[in-house]
Order: structure tokens, then C-alpha cells, then sequence
């Protein structure tokens, strides 16, 4: 009943939220635009100068290294545009018009790059209005310095203002840089390949094309991907729930153990989870892959018993596999989660447990009055990320079982696949582009759903102070 | 007087009894976590390496040959180029991503500039894409920069992705007071020299996180070399183990063995700092 009404009270709020955002979106346009309606009106030839030429106010104003900066820097982006950006932006919303022909020698488009390269141009065109603004402000400023016959800072100055005050510009470029190209630019790039129709035999030097939701209709309808889509579905959710609970109460579980004042030798017994941490995943995954075979230790004892060797991996288990997933992620995950609650247990505030004693207090009553609500509340960030984690755990059931297993009812997949798995195994090896990038954007949007919701509900999020 | 005395003794019992039941929870624990660790060790050890010659859990015949044959023969498998190429790769990556990531970290945690929120925000909303959903994409890319097949293209990855990673680093400068940086620049000290002098220095276990993170990722990633990586000799030894079959389960043994190492070493060297990173990133994410 609680629960209920907090959503109920959450998806309220969202809503209020939502409108008073629409309400003053107005507003904060004025507020956004009336430095820019400032400077039009009050700048001088100077600046307007600066407006069709970066940097000549500047040079105006008798800067002469930043507006030869500025001059500079206009001079290389009309370079790029003219020899490239202008056809990449065109490319990317065309995707290419002449189709390759080896027969006749021609070299048709390729789609993908062009759509690739209409992306990075877009982003070179952010950067350049960052650059552009940042120019037009320069020469504002510099033009209210002279109005109020104050001397305006020098290059010098300036310079070096960029080991201080701007600090975080000079810091942040290359970050910023590093991410747009690695990190955003291929998320867009997927992002806008689940709505075009490339893969399967829709390859280069075939021309690709937007299709809209067309790739969406096809997972959700009836068709070969819907079953296995819902069938992957269900399993992926139980099993990210399962495991994160299992990970977290069993890393809890061994903190407090390992805390207990009995226990002597604490660092002896911390080192064997921490043994098995410390191994790369792989290694684990291959190891347990090998233990589970047919070959392996284990089906060599149960033959040893007078039994039959028993396929754990192979084609026909599927509950079997599965707990065995469950177990080695446990056995990989669980030290972490051991070497965070232990961080956190050593935070707690002592003087909570001694009164809880003096009032008699049982220490199971301890852990669920104290320990417990203050873990939780230190680690809803965690156990949220945890469970994004999980639930695109690729490596391990890609390493535990065989590429080539492919399961009843299941289209390029097998039972124990979670979604991205699939995902994999539709786009890399079997050409499904566009298909695995509406999946994988679907998996987005639900894991991107289910921690904001968890966030929002969460004491970590409504009372910041609690425990401070 | 008799009444007291049992209950003395009783609680006594139960208080045994609970530190027996205690040390025997941790004993089945530990035997959990390092039987599988022990069973790689003797494996490695195996006279004939593969994994149907062997009794259970015991190889039958115990030698040195998986050592042997990892660093001589190099034909087919080229073990010792593969160590050196992902040595080369990590230390590299921990560098350039570990000192992109702490700047991030920095410059978001002291200094409130006009995107800073927006940034924060999108990069929490790009961290719930699959990881690997890009990894099309940045193949892509790295044909169109010619650094397919190419050790520095890894690198550049794996810095360039690494100040997304800026949080837990942002909530360990959170806790640094800011009085330290404002006394700093009363004397005179630019931001630059602050963060250089003064805030470094306090930052060592952070410090070590970072890098320890950054550096095992490389080490034991799989996916961006399988894909980047095309000539045998520029493999790294996750990619190289990987291409071993049942038949060759000595030799994949020793070279995890040394491959583990490392990075077991460096950990138990560091868990202290491991330990304070995490919870000072956790309470403050």
C-alpha cells in the first residue's frame, strides 16, 4: 500500500514538474537570449565586425594574437566545411545516391561512413558555434573595457588565466574532445542506425536507407524477432534481479561476517574473495567453462560414481546452465560488493550500536534497525549501477557457453542469452545492424526507466541529510 | 547463586557456539573462492596439458612442460608477445586515462561553470547504454583514422572513454575541504598550482583506484582487441587464451597464472586504498 502510493505520489509530482518546465521554458529562452539581444544593440562596428569575421574586432581593437587566433580558427573550419562538411551533412540525410557498381568501375557511396561522417560533421558544427559565441562575447567585453576606459587584459594574461580561473577549460578540452568522438559519436551513430534499413544483405556497397520505426514494428509484432525478443525478455529481468540480490545480500552477508570481533586474522580471510577478484573475468569464465564440461572434473567424478556425464552447458540444459550462471557471476561479483560494504560498515557512527545495546536491543534487531537502512541508503547508487550491470552482463554466458548453441524457439539464440548477447550475435555475427540497434536502444530505455525510478523512490535520493 | 552460574555457562555456550559456527562459514567461503584459483595452479602444472588426461581435479602427471612450452614455443601460439603487447597497452591507457579522468574529476567537483550540470547529466544518461553498443560505430571510425590493427588505437580508446568514469573520482574531491584550496589562493597559488601541490598529494588513494581501474580494464578487456586486432602477433593475451582449445588446458592455465599475477599482486598491495576509494565514492555518488 505504501508503495503504491508513493509511485502514485512520484508520477504526481512528474507530471507538476513537467508543466512547470513547459511553463517556464519562455522564460528561460528571454533570460538565455538577453545577453545576445545586449550585445547586437549596445555593440559597436567593432563587434559587428567580429560577427562576419571572427576575430577581426579583435584585431580592430589591436589584439592581435587572439584575433589572429580567432581569424585562424574561422579560416580552418570554412577549409573543412568547404572540402568536407558541406557533402557530410548533405550525406547524412540522403545516406548516398549513387549505388557502387565493381562491373562498371563505379564508386558508389557508402552509406554508413557518409552517415558516420554527417555525424562528426554535425558535432565539428557545435564546436564551431561554441568558438563562434566565445568570440562575439571577447570582443563585447573587450569593447566595455575601452567604454569605461579600463585596460583591457592582455594576451599574456589571458594566457595564463587558463592555468587558473579558466582552469577547467584548458582541463576539460581533451575530456570533452575524447568523449564527443568515442563515447557520443557512436552512441548517435547507433541510435540513428534503428531507423534505417542497414544489414542482413542491406550491406556496402548497397545503399542504405531511414526506414523510421520500422525496425521497432518488427521486434514488438509478430515476426521472427518478437517471440525470442519477449522470450529473452523475461529472462534477462529475472535474471538481473536475481543476481543483484544475490551479489549484494551475499557481499553484505560477508562483510559483517569478516566485521564480527570474534574473527581473528581479518586480513587472512579477506584474501581469499579478494583472490578472486583480482583474476581478469575471462580467465574465471574459461575456467569455469572447463570445470562444467564434458571433459571436465566434475562429469570425470560422477562418472567415477557410476553416473553419466552430464552436459551442464551444452544444448539441452537450460535451468541448469542458468544457475550456474547465477553462481559464477556471484562468485566474481560478491568480493566487490564485500570490499564496498566494508568500506561503508567502517563509516558507521558506533555511538547508534552502543545505545541500541544499552536499551537491549537483540543485534539481529541491530541489523535491521541500523546496519541495514544505512547500507542501503550509502549504496542505492551502487545497486542501481549494479543492476544495469547485470542486466547487460555480456561476458558471462557468452564465455560459458558455445558460440554455436542455438536453442529451440529462440531466432540466432540460445535459452540463457540476455538481451545483449543476442544483440551481439544479431549485429556482429550475423550482419543485423539495425535490428540489433533498435534492441539495444529498447534495453536503454528500460534499464534507463527502471533506475530512475528505483533512484527517485529511493531514501538516498528524498532525504540527502539523514545520516550526515 | 547455582541459577546465575548455569546462566553464565549458557551464555558462555552460546558464545562458542557462535564463533564455531562463525569460522566455519568462513572456512567453506574460503575454500569456495580459492579452490577454483588452486585448481588453475595445478593444472598448469600438468605433464600433458590437456583437460581429458587429468583425475578429477588432480592432473595425473605433474611437470613443468605448460611453462616450458608457453615462452619456447612461440609458433603458433606467441604467449610472451601477447604479455609484452597487453603490458604495453595497459600501462599506456592507465596513464592517459587516469590523468584524463582525475582533471574531469577535478575541474567537476571545484569549479561551477555554465554546462557543468548539463555535462553531468548527459554523462549519467550515457553511462546506461550498452557499453558495447557503439562498438560498431567505433570500428567505423578507427578504419576511417587507419588505426584498425594498430596497438595506439586501443590506447586511444580506452583513454578517450575513460573520464566517463569521473564520478566516484568527483565524490573523493567533494570531501577535500575547500578551505585548503582558499587558503592556498590567498598566498597567491593559481588553480593550476592548487591542484598540482595540494590537492594531488591528498588525493593518493583515489589516485591509486584510478589508476588500478584503468589499468585492469585494458588488461583483461576482450571485446575491442577481438575486433581491432587482426595479425596474431599484435594480440593481447585475453584474445590469444581465448583462440586455446580443451587440448591446449595446461598452457591456458600457465598463462592466466601469469597474466593473474599482476594484477593479484598490485591489489593486495593497494586494498586499503581500494576499500577507502569505494566507500568515498559510494556515499557521495
Amino acid at each position: 500500500m505504501k508503495f503504491k502510493a508513493k509511485c502514485k505520489s512520484f508520477f504526481v509530482k512528474l507530471k507538476n514538474k513537467f508543466v512547470n518546465f513547459i511553463k517556464q521554458l519562455p522564460f528561460k529562452f528571454k533570460s538565455k537570449f538577453a545577453g545576445a539581444k545586449e550585445i547586437i544593440t549596445q555593440g559597436n562596428g567593432k563587434v559587428m565586425s567580429s560577427f562576419a569575421v571572427m576575430g577581426l574586432g579583435q584585431l580592430l581593437y589591436k589584439q592581435w594574437a587572439k584575433g589572429a587566433l580567432f581569424l585562424l580558427l574561422q579560416a580552418g573550419f570554412i577549409l573543412y566545411f568547404v572540402l568536407s562538411g558541406a557533402a557530410d551533412l548533405f550525406g547524412l540525410f540522403t545516406l548516398g545516391q549513387v549505388q557502387g557498381d565493381a562491373w562498371y568501375g563505379i564508386e558508389g557511396d557508402n552509406s554508413v561512413v557518409m552517415m558516420l561522417m554527417g555525424i562528426l560533421a554535425v558535432i565539428m558544427i557545435i564546436f564551431y558555434a561554441v568558438i563562434y559565441t566565445a568570440n562575439i562575447k571577447d570582443v563585447y567585453r573587450t569593447q566595455c573595457c575601452a567604454d569605461t576606459l579600463k585596460p583591457a587584459a592582455g594576451f599574456k594574461k589571458e594566457v595564463s588565466s587558463l592555468l587558473d580561473k579558466n582552469f577547467h577549460k584548458t582541463a576539460l578540452t581533451l575530456p570533452v574532445i575524447g568523449v564527443c568522438v568515442f563515447s557520443i559519436l557512436p552512441i548517435v551513430f547507433m541510435i540513428l542506425i534503428a531507423f534505417t534499413n542497414y544489414g542482413g544483405a542491406n550491406i556496402p556497397p548497397a545503399l542504405v536507407d531511414w526506414v523510421g520505426f520500422e525496425n521497432f514494428g518488427r521486434i514488438f509484432s509478430l515476426g521472427e524477432f518478437a517471440p525470442t525478443f519477449f522470450k529473452i525478455f523475461g529472462w534477462n529481468l529475472l535474471w538481473a534481479l536475481l543476481s543483484t540480490a544475490i551479489n549484494y545480500f551475499g557481499g553484505l552477508g560477508l562483510a559483517l561476517l569478516l566485521n564480527k570481533k570474534c574473527v581473528k586474522g581479518k586480513a587472512i580471510w579477506r584474501a581469499f574473495p579478494i583472490l578472486a577478484y583480482a583474476i581478469p573475468g575471462f580467465i574465471t569464465l574459461l575456467g569455469f567453462k572447463f570445470m562444467f564440461s564434458y571433459g571436465g572434473p566434475i562429469n570425470y567424478y560422477i562418472q567415477a560414481a557410476g553416473g553419466e556425464a552430464v552436459g551442464f552447458l551444452s544444448v539441452n540444459s537450460k535451468w541448469m546452465a542458468r544457475f550456474i550462471g547465477l553462481g559464477v557471476n556471484a562468485w566474481i561479483s560478491i568480493p566487490s560488493t564485500m570490499l564496498l560494504a566494508t568500506g561503508i560498515l567502517s563509516n558507521i557512527n558506533t555511538d547508534l550500536y552502543e545505545a541500541a545495546r544499552v536499551d537491549g536491543a537483540s543485534s539481529w534487531k541491530q541489523f535491521i534497525k541500523i546496519t541495514l537502512p544505512y547500507v542501503l541508503f550509502a549504496t542505492t547508487p551502487v545497486l542501481i549501477t549494479q543492476f544495469i550491470n547485470n542486466f547487460n552482463h555480456f561476458g558471462i554466458f557468452y564465455f560459458l557457453r558455445d558460440a554455436s548453441i542455438r536453442s529451440e524457439g529462440y531466432f540466432l539464440a540460445n535459452n540463457t542469452d540476455l538481451l545483449i548477447n543476442w544483440l551481439y550475435r544479431m549485429s556482429i555475427d550475423n550482419n543485423y545492424y539495425s535490428i540489433g540497434a533498435a534492441i539495444s536502444l529498447v534495453i536503454f530505455i528500460i534499464t534507463s526507466l527502471i533506475s530512475l525510478t528505483v533512484y527517485v523512490l529511493s531514501p538516498s535520493y528524498k532525504q540527502e541529510e539523514t545520516f550526515r | 547463586m547455582n541459577k546465575a552460574k548455569a546462566k553464565v555457562a549458557k551464555a558462555k555456550t552460546k558464545k562458542v557456539l557462535n564463533v564455531a559456527i562463525t569460522y566455519c562459514i568462513l572456512i567453506v567461503v574460503a575454500f569456495i573462492f580459492f579452490f577454483p584459483c588452486l585448481w588453475l595452479i595445478l593444472a598448469s602444472f600438468s605433464k600433458s596439458g590437456s583437460i581429458y588426461s587429468f583425475d578429477g581435479f588432480f592432473p595425473s602427471e605433474y611437470g613443468f612442460d605448460a611453462f616450458k612450452s608457453l615462452f619456447t614455443d612461440t609458433v603458433m601460439y606467441n604467449y610472451p608477445k601477447w604479455f609484452l603487447n597487453t603490458l604495453f597497452i595497459a600501462v599506456m591507457s592507465c596513464l592517459f586515462g587516469t590523468l584524463l579522468t582525475i582533471l574531469t574529476a577535478y575541474c567537476m567537483s571545484r569549479f561551477r561553470f555554465k554546462s557543468r550540470k548539463a555535462m553531468m547529466k548527459a554523462t549519467l544518461l550515457l553511462g546506461m547504454f550498452p557499453s558495447f553498443m557503439g562498438t560498431i560505430a567505433v570500428y567505423l571510425i578507427m578504419t576511417q583514422f587507419n588505426l584498425i590493427n594498430q596497438q595506439w588505437g586501443l590506447i586511444l580508446i580506452y583513454s578517450a572513454q575513460a573520464p566517463m568514469g569521473y564520478m566516484v573520482q568527483k565524490g573523493f574531491f567533494d570531501t577535500i575541504p575547500y578551505s585548503i584550496d582558499e587558503a592556498a589562493r590567498i598566498d597567491g597559488a593559481s588553480n593550476f598550482t592548487v591542484f598540482v601541490k595540494f590537492i594531488l598529494p591528498l588525493s593518493k588513494p583515489m589516485l591509486v583506484y584510478t589508476a588500478l581501474t584503468s589499468f585492469t580494464w585494458p588488461w583483461s578487456d576482450f571485446i575491442l582487441p577481438k575486433m581491432l586486432l587482426i595479425d596474431k602477433d599484435l594480440y593481447t593475451v585475453a584474445v590469444g587464451l581465448m583462440s586455446l582449445g580443451e587440448t591446449e588446458f595446461a598452457r591456458f592455465a600457465a598463462g592466466s597464472i601469469f597474466i593473474a599475477i599482476p594484477i593479484i599482486v598490485l591489489y593486495f598491495c593497494l586494498v586499503k586504498y581500494m576499500i577507502n576509494g569505494m566507500a568515498a565514492g559510494a556515499v557521495k555518488e
